[in-house]
């Protein structure tokens, strides 16, 4: 009966793949085909040409579309998706609740509201203000504003009801509302081209991409993740309570802090470069907890690489689905995440509360 | 001289430490702990037993008064240090995300940046708690018994290799099975007594006190009542903490054993009843 087993040689054995293996592998696979996706077909003359080696320098035609538009979009989708997974999983640990992300609890909508103020109020005051500037102005608003409603979550979630999913999440529903009034109130009071602004932060579109901002972004959540590399293995006693934490010499109040900074920086420069996509942070965080277990030193990076390749897969279909138009991917994403919400709702039953 | 000689002997002293919280006010408790003692703090239901051991754990810091830990103000001892020397096991153990229960022992540890003996101190930690069988599982798919049993394996992992700590235990062995009450009290009890860590527990039952422990620390209203060696001599201490008559016998092993009387007056009144 031995005998018959078959003896592979050792490069031949099938080891167990890492789930973050399989991850890349996907994510990989996932950048090959939304790149050949799109309305402009690539072929592989474009490549050529873009790297250099082809007939057409320059770029005429599908180069043009690869180098200047599909490449940047894609690396973009993932990377927006990335600080997505990374931000949802930091709030999830933070607040030690499977039900947190920064969409639910008004984090994004903080961000697009203070966005919305600085389109509509700010850009009516007439400041005198450098060119250059400019560009970091609706960034460092939507920052502001993701800081101020995550500040404001964890002051009031814990004075009314300590360590309350649902004092936590209505707290997240109040503020939702105020952001979505104040964004009601620019979008009423806005003129018709700063209107056309406001409806991309409510939609959420990645059609921004470029390479300057897929340069940036990567820069930000290396900077991020870097950060969270040191703070991971204290997030895992933030499990056992506050107090418990404590006493095993975390310090909680500062590790607190700094993760309402990262998940502030990450929502906040997401919502002003891609509006309000939704439940992506939520999503990846929760697989990857149902697959690998809760253990904050794997599921913050896979959350990231979740994030990433969910925000691709809708992207692409996104832009594909209905060629040549584009639907906005914060409504894809709203679509399929809100019935995943209510799923995991039922999960919960009996431990809200 | 005096006082310095008094700060070397003393792992914790208290002076004069009160707090408020709403409108009840907590203290002043004066207290000293010295290495390797085992103290039971025992008190009514509200008397401010959890109060005092979070004053001793630095989770509430004192409104007056001082609280000393190897003789430095214990406000001021570095978190991560302090968490070498002081452990805790809390009232309630719940754990967010359902976490693996090694994780959960190992993150006793947590404050120590470079640990290569981890897995080995985990296991033989969980041996000490009986709890090497739920290793590997979900600490939200565990009983309350053995979700205590890993509480106390984390506790043991934090001063596994440390010597002349501090252990506070927060009553976590009420809601447990006889057995079960005294096994764990048992290997907490080895291993304080070999690293000479000193223990300090809010306990229930007044055996459990007179049988593991040295002294006995009494509450009642937010004051420190009494503190007394644990002897037949603290018999009528305890009647007045807990307002009821106790009833002492020396079992066929010679030791104390203390059950509460019935309230003679009721016993009267009853009598008289049924007259």
């Amino acid at each position: 009966m031995n005998a018959l087993v078959l003896k592979l040689p050792p490069y031949l054995q099938i080891k167990r793949v890492r789930p973050a293996t399989l991850l890349v592998a996907a994510l990989l696979l996932g950048v090959a085909v939304a790149i050949q996706g799109g309305a402009v077909s690539v072929t592989g003359s474009d490549w050529l040409s873009i790297l250099g080696l082809g007939e057409q320098q320059g770029g005429a035609g599908g180069a043009y579309v690869l180098w200047n538009i599909r490449l940047p979009r894609v690396f973009f989708a993932v990377l927006v998706g990335a600080s997505m997974g990374l931000a949802g999983a930091l709030t999830q640990g933070l607040f030690r609740n499977p039900l947190a992300d920064p969409g639910l609890l008004g984090v994004s909508a903080g961000a697009a509201c203070a966005a919305a103020l600085t389109i509509v109020v700010f850009s009516g005051l007439n400041l005198p203000m450098p060119i250059s500037w400019r560009v970091w102005l609706l960034p460092a608003a939507a920052f502001g504003g993701a800081l101020g409603v995550c500040f404001t979550l964890d002051r009031i979630a814990r004075w009314i009801t300590p360590g309350s999913i649902a004092g936590l999440l209505l707290t997240g529903v109040a503020l939702n509302a105020l952001a979505a009034a104040v964004i009601g109130l620019c979008t009423y009071l806005a003129t018709d081209e700063q209107l056309r602004s406001l409806s991309f932060w409510t939609l959420g579109s990645l059609a921004g991409g470029n390479w300057a901002l897929v340069a940036l972004l990567a820069a930000l959540l290396l900077f991020a993740w870097w950060r969270v590399r040191q703070l991971v293995r204290a997030m895992n006693a933030l499990a056992l309570g506050e107090s418990a934490a404590a006493h095993v010499g975390v310090d909680v109040r500062h590790l607190r802090s700094h993760i309402i900074v990262l998940v502030a920086v990450l929502a906040g420069f997401s919502v002003a470069w891609c509006g309000m996509i939704g439940f992506v942070g939520l999503i990846a965080a929760h697989l990857v907890r149902t697959w690998v277990g809760a253990d904050q030193r794997q599921v913050v990076p896979m959350s990231m690489l979740t994030g990433g390749l969910l925000l691709l897969v809708a992207d692409t279909f996104a832009r594909t689905i209905a060629i040549p138009a584009e639907i906005p991917v914060g409504i894809f994403t709203a679509l399929l995440g809100s019935p995943f919400f209510l799923f995991l709702l039922r999960g919960a039953r009996g431990r809200i509360g | 001289m005096l006082m310095k000689t008094s700060m070397e002997t003393d792992l914790m002293r208290l002076d004069c430490v009160g707090i408020s919280l709403g409108a009840s006010s907590f203290g002043p408790f004066s207290l000293q702990v010295v290495p390797g003692e085992r103290v039971a703090i025992l008190g009514p239901s509200g008397a401010g037993k959890s109060t005092l051991l979070k004053l001793m754990s630095r989770e509430w810091k004192p409104a007056s008064g001082q609280v000393f830990f190897k003789g430095q103000t214990l406000t001021t001892w570095n978190l991560s240090d302090l968490s070498r020397h002081r452990a805790v096991l809390p009232q309630s153990s719940d754990v967010a995300f359902g976490l693996q229960t090694d994780l959960v022992v190992g993150l006793g540890r947590v404050a120590r940046a470079h640990d290569p003996q981890l897995p080995d101190i985990v296991e033989a930690c969980a041996t000490l708690a009986h709890a090497t069988h739920l290793l590997g599982r979900r600490f939200d798919t565990l009983s309350g018994g053995e979700q205590a049993r890993v509480q106390l394996a984390r506790v043991f992992a934090q001063l596994w290799d440390a010597h002349d700590g501090l252990i506070l235990v927060d009553e976590p062995l009420a809601a447990l099975d006889p057995g079960l009450q005294f096994d764990l009290l048992d290997s907490l009890d080895t291993y304080a007594s070999t690293r000479n860590h000193a223990l300090v527990a809010i306990l229930h039952d007044i055996n459990q006190a007179m049988l593991g422990f040295d002294r006995l620390l009494l509450v009642k209203d937010g004051k420190l009542v009494d503190d007394l060696p644990c002897s037949q001599q603290a018999v009528p201490a305890l009647e007045s903490l807990y307002s009821i008559s106790l009833s002492c016998v020396t079992d066929i092993q010679g030791s104390l054993v203390i059950t509460p009387m019935r309230k003679a007056v009721r016993r009267l009144s009853a009598a008289g009843a049924i007259a």
